[in-house]
């Protein structure tokens, strides 16, 4: 499997940090952040083989966050993944270019699914 | 048989008599419809039929005088007459002596030849003459004509001899006397030239004057007869004493005019009693007019009227009580329907509101539980990965059926949380045309695996003809979905799923799904929209597809109804709009 470079943006620390520890486990390189300043920064500076989106950040909501994420890296797949989603923020999000909307909890293997397809998809 | 009765019965009886909707009874206006319906038959009968019945009693009344007053009226007419009659026949008779006397010289009266001529004369004029005497002063018989041989006969002690001498005329009492038959004697006093007194005697035959007074006899009720002043009968009664007896009433007092009254008979007969004292100008007679008429038959043709109108008032009653009954049965079922329409409704809101405050709760708790499940998730999840990493854990099943227990409760939090969110969720309704088989179809091709491994029936009956509805496709087949699934859970291996589709009324069509499977008790049907309430054993259901069912049938202005009964199966039908405004939604 290849090793693919994720970012993690959510502002509940404990479980950003234990999904990128189970991703390490799976042989994906994760890199964590807790608002989404921190998320555009680390966007800008790195190019994420995807890109796991909470909604209800502490700074800047998680449909402008993916907004500005695709102005600076459109071909990123962003995938929503978020407790709180409603109809309306589904829409908005597919409308943004949001790879998949998902809800917490999420199995880990659903996870590992999406990232084979998406790694299928890439050259 | 009893059944069938009951069935009969049930189908005609009003609905309010049998109210047994204890759930909806908060929601009632009134609650006592029987008493409703009691009160209303109750004034409406008084209303309608006291012032029948008393304008009835009226009419009787009136009536009863009127022909009481007709009937007294015709009594007094019939005694006038028969008065007049029998006074005409005793006058026309003493003028007939009174005119002999005058006219024909004493001597020629005393010569029996002639005295037989005058009597021959009298009988062809007038009739009823039997015989013919002079008698002289001191009471001997001078002359005598007539079929009796009572010449020189003295009748100086007789009652009519003292009686004439006072008076000048003389009308006797019916009497045997000497040749023992009732006969009337009639005489004069006249005078000689030389101043001497002598008296001219008649006898009346009775058969005359019977015939006389039975001549006015009408019908069987009535009867003529008379009397004495002491009540002896005269001539013959049929009902008060025979001749010479005394009368079983009472007699009247003297009155100078016809009289009529109301009297009992010593038989306790009603009757109408007229009376009549007879007297002629020239002379008093001992006679007493009596005409007697029997009421009872005398009144029946009021009687008959009566019957006629006591069958009319009868019946009368008899058709306002039905009109009335049906009447008030009917308006107070109206009334019922209405308001159980009413309860309906208001319960039906309640249950509305209950949904909606239900889901906005639900919708919070989830939101709230997501993120601590998802971070229970992570951790288990990397426990999990931790141990199946690590060589001594990795064979250790039983620690890793612990894990799994654990990342299983969460996914069917998940599933809870995710669920609560869709049942709250504003959504959107896209609407466009969608036929209702196609819509089937797509929804029973998840199920034809499962179908046809459970060796389920499926029956799809929807009409070619059948237009297509307009409205929302993805909702309607979350409906059905929902619906389908639930039959599927409902029913056992080998049964039968049936689907049915057919337009009710001109704008709306129904849904029909039933299924002959295990089916749920009546008490739980009020509850089965209800959110978080399910029949399903262990952790097989969240209580929620039919909750989310019914929010989605309200948002397409539609209906969803369910009928079941225990190992029979259920039928939900959905009705649903042909077309639905979208602006309105």
């Amino acid at each position: 499997m290849k090793r693919y470079h994720l970012l993690i943006v959510d502002d509940e620390q404990r479980f950003a940090n234990m999904l990128a520890k189970r991703l390490g486990l799976r042989g994906c390189h994760c890199d964590v952040c807790y608002n989404g300043q921190q998320a555009l920064e680390m966007v800008a500076r790195t190019d994420f083989f995807l890109i796991l989106l909470d909604l209800h950040l502490p700074d800047i909501y998680g449909v402008e966050v993916l907004k500005r994420i695709k102005e600076i890296s459109a071909m990123s797949p962003v995938i929503i993944l978020t407790g709180h989603g409603t109809e309306e923020d589904r829409r908005a999000c597919m409308q943004q270019g949001a790879y998949a909307f998902m809800h917490k909890p999420l199995g880990i293997d659903e996870l590992m699914a999406i990232l084979a397809q998406i790694g299928e998809m890439s050259p | 048989m009893i059944d069938r009765i009951r069935r009969a019965f049930g189908s005609i009886w009003p609905e309010f008599y049998r109210q047994n909707n204890q759930h909806l009874d908060p929601y009632f206006t009134f609650t006592n419809y029987r008493k409703i319906w009691a009160i209303g038959i109750c004034l409406l009968v008084v209303t309608a039929l006291v012032p029948l019945l008393v304008v009835t009693i009226i009419h009787y009344q009136l009536l009863q005088s009127s022909v009481d007053s007709e009937l007294k009226l015709r009594t007094e007419r019939l005694a006038s007459n028969a008065r007049r009659a029998v006074t005409y026949f005793m006058e026309e008779r003493l003028n007939a002596l009174r005119f002999t006397v005058n006219e024909i010289a004493y001597d020629q009266l005393t010569d029996p030849d002639h005295l037989a001529e005058i009597l021959r004369n009298l009988k062809l004029g007038f009739g009823g003459l039997t015989d013919l005497s002079v008698i002289a002063n001191t009471g001997a018989q001078l002359a005598y004509a007539g079929p009796f041989n009572l010449e020189g006969r003295d009748y100086s002690n007789q009652q009519w001899f003292i009686e004439c001498q006072k008076y000048h005329f003389y009308v006797s009492e019916i009497f045997r006397g000497y040749r023992d038959a009732p006969h009337i004697i009639i005489a004069v006093k006249s005078f000689r030239p030389d101043g001497s007194i002598f008296f001219l005697r008649a006898t009346l035959e009775t058969e005359r004057l019977i015939q006389t007074l039975s001549s006015y006899e009408t019908g069987a009720h009535a009867e003529i007869f008379l009397i004495n002043r002491s009540g002896i009968v005269q001539t013959p009664s049929r009902f008060y004493g025979d001749t010479f007896q005394k009368m079983s009433l009472p007699v009247p007092a003297y009155s100078p005019r016809t009289q009529v009254a109301l009297a009992e008979d010593d038989q306790m007969r009603s009757i109408l009693m007229g009376y009549a004292y007879i007297s002629t100008q020239i002379a008093n007679t001992p006679f007493i007019l009596m005409v007697i008429k029997q009421k009872a038959g005398m009144m029946q043709v009021w009687q008959q009227l009566r019957s006629n109108i006591n069958w009319f008032v009868g019946l009368c009653t008899l058709a306002i009580l039905v009109v009335i009954i049906i009447t008030c049965s009917y308006m107070v079922n109206k009334l019922y329907r209405a308001d159980k329409a009413k309860a309906e409704a208001m319960a039906l809101m309640e249950q509305s509101n209950q949904l909606a405050t239900i889901g906005q709760l639900a919708a919070g708790v989830a939101h709230e539980i997501n993120n601590p499940l998802a971070l229970i998730n992570e951790t288990a999840g990397y426990v999990k990965d931790l141990f199946v990493l690590t060589e001594q854990y990795r064979r250790d099943d039983e620690l890793i059926g612990y894990i799994d227990d654990v990342l299983d409760a969460v996914e069917r939090c998940g599933t809870i949380t995710r669920q609560l969110l869709g049942f709250a969720r504003k959504f959107e309704v896209k609407i466009s045309k969608v036929k209702l088989n196609e819509a089937i179809a797509d929804v029973l091709v998840f199920h034809h695996k499962e179908a046809a491994y459970r060796n389920i029936k499926v029956h799809v009956n929807v009409p070619e003809d059948l237009p297509p509805i307009e409205t929302d496709r993805g909702k309607l087949q979350q409906i059905l979905v929902n619906l389908v699934n639930n039959a599927f859970q409902a029913v056992d291996n080998g049964c039968i799923l049936d689907i049915q589709a057919s337009p009710a009324g001109a704008d709306k069509v129904c849904i029909v799904i039933s299924d002959n499977g295990c089916g749920m008790p009546e008490e739980n049907l009020p509850k089965i929209f209800e959110p978080f309430f399910t029949t399903k054993e262990g952790n097989k259901g969240t209580g929620l597809g039919l909750a989310i069912t019914y929010g989605l049938v309200k948002k397409l202005h539609g209906d969803i109804a369910v009928k079941s009964k225990v190992q029979e199966g259920t039928t939900f039908t959905i009705t649903l709009p042909i077309r639905i405004q979208e602006e309105i939604i």
